[in-house]
């Protein structure tokens, strides 16, 4: 019997392209730089047994992300947890009312600010799991909603509702760290400053 | 034509606009109203600078070439020879 060869002139060109983005995907999934590249190696090595399976020309980087997620949750029994989301645009309102509290306390500036942005990588670490995904996805690797709903395989109303509760969530906590952390709000001109000529 | 939209319809569709999944016509709208309003500008910039913050926290491997031999050298162990 003969077996049909891949095509690996094509994986090389379709696949191996997006090896770098896969990996600074990994390595938000992970947070640990060798649990990040096994997992790299793992989706990579279950796409080329699976090759056949992909359709030519379809979206090849969230075929592979799809993969790399999946093998994450099943190989480090970390179950997709399904949670209950507001509607969306609620959580967009919510944090309307984070940005009203951040200038009250004279934070309107928090994202500007070195000890906030530090600050950004743990807080999203500490997100619930689906919510980190949809925000990981979106915002940090630039899917749109619709190649995010088809990564974790939900409605794109449920990317939204994820995203969007994911966002205000990360806002309070950065804003909640910035008070803790007793970040001085700047000033706003060069008389308000206390300097004297 | 779009109607002009409240602030509150804004508020609500604000990360959508800022996330470029609005219809052409909606962000246009959206983009007409944030120009003029007092109250939404400032929101905007709020939330914009809020998500340049987190695109900006992406890990970057600290070995990318490094990485990139040991999957080529997994796939060539299952027989992968590209050309």
């Amino acid at each position: 019997m003969t077996v049909p060869a891949r095509d690996d002139a094509r994986f090389e060109q379709e696949a191996m392209r997006w090896l770098p983005d896969v990996s600074r995907f990994a390595l938000s999934l992970a947070r640990d730089d060798s649990e990040a590249d096994d997992l790299v190696q793992d989706t990579f090595l279950i796409a080329y047994e699976n090759w056949n399976q992909y359709v030519p020309g379809s979206q090849c980087r969230a075929w592979l992300f799809t993969i790399c997620r999946n093998h994450f949750y099943r190989t480090r029994s970390r179950a997709e947890r399904q949670v209950a989301t507001d509607a969306p645009e609620l959580e967009a309102l919510a944090a309307a009312a984070v940005h009203a509290s951040a200038k009250a306390d004279g934070l309107d500036d928090a994202f500007e600010r070195s000890e906030v942005l530090e600050a950004i990588e743990t807080a999203m670490a500490e997100l619930p799991q689906p919510f980190r995904d949809a925000a990981i996805l979106v915002d940090l690797h630039d899917h749109t909603y619709d190649t995010a709903s088809a990564v974790l395989g939900v409605p794109i109303g449920t990317v939204r509702s994820r995203l969007f509760r994911a966002r205000r969530l990360l806002q309070e906590k950065l804003i909640a760290h910035a008070r803790d952390a007793g970040i001085a709000p700047r000033l706003a001109g060069p008389d308000s400053r206390g300097t004297t000529q | 034509m779009m109607p002009m939209l409240d602030c509150d319809s804004v508020m609500r569709q604000l990360w959508d606009y800022l996330d470029e999944e609005l219809t052409p016509d909606r962000m246009e709208a959206v983009r007409q109203h944030l120009a003029m309003c007092e109250r939404c500008h400032p929101h905007a910039n709020f939330e914009r600078t809020f998500l340049d913050a987190v695109a900006h926290a992406r890990r970057e491997h600290s070995n990318p070439s490094g990485l990139a031999a040991r999957v080529r050298n997994a796939l060539a162990a299952k027989g992968y020879a590209p050309a």
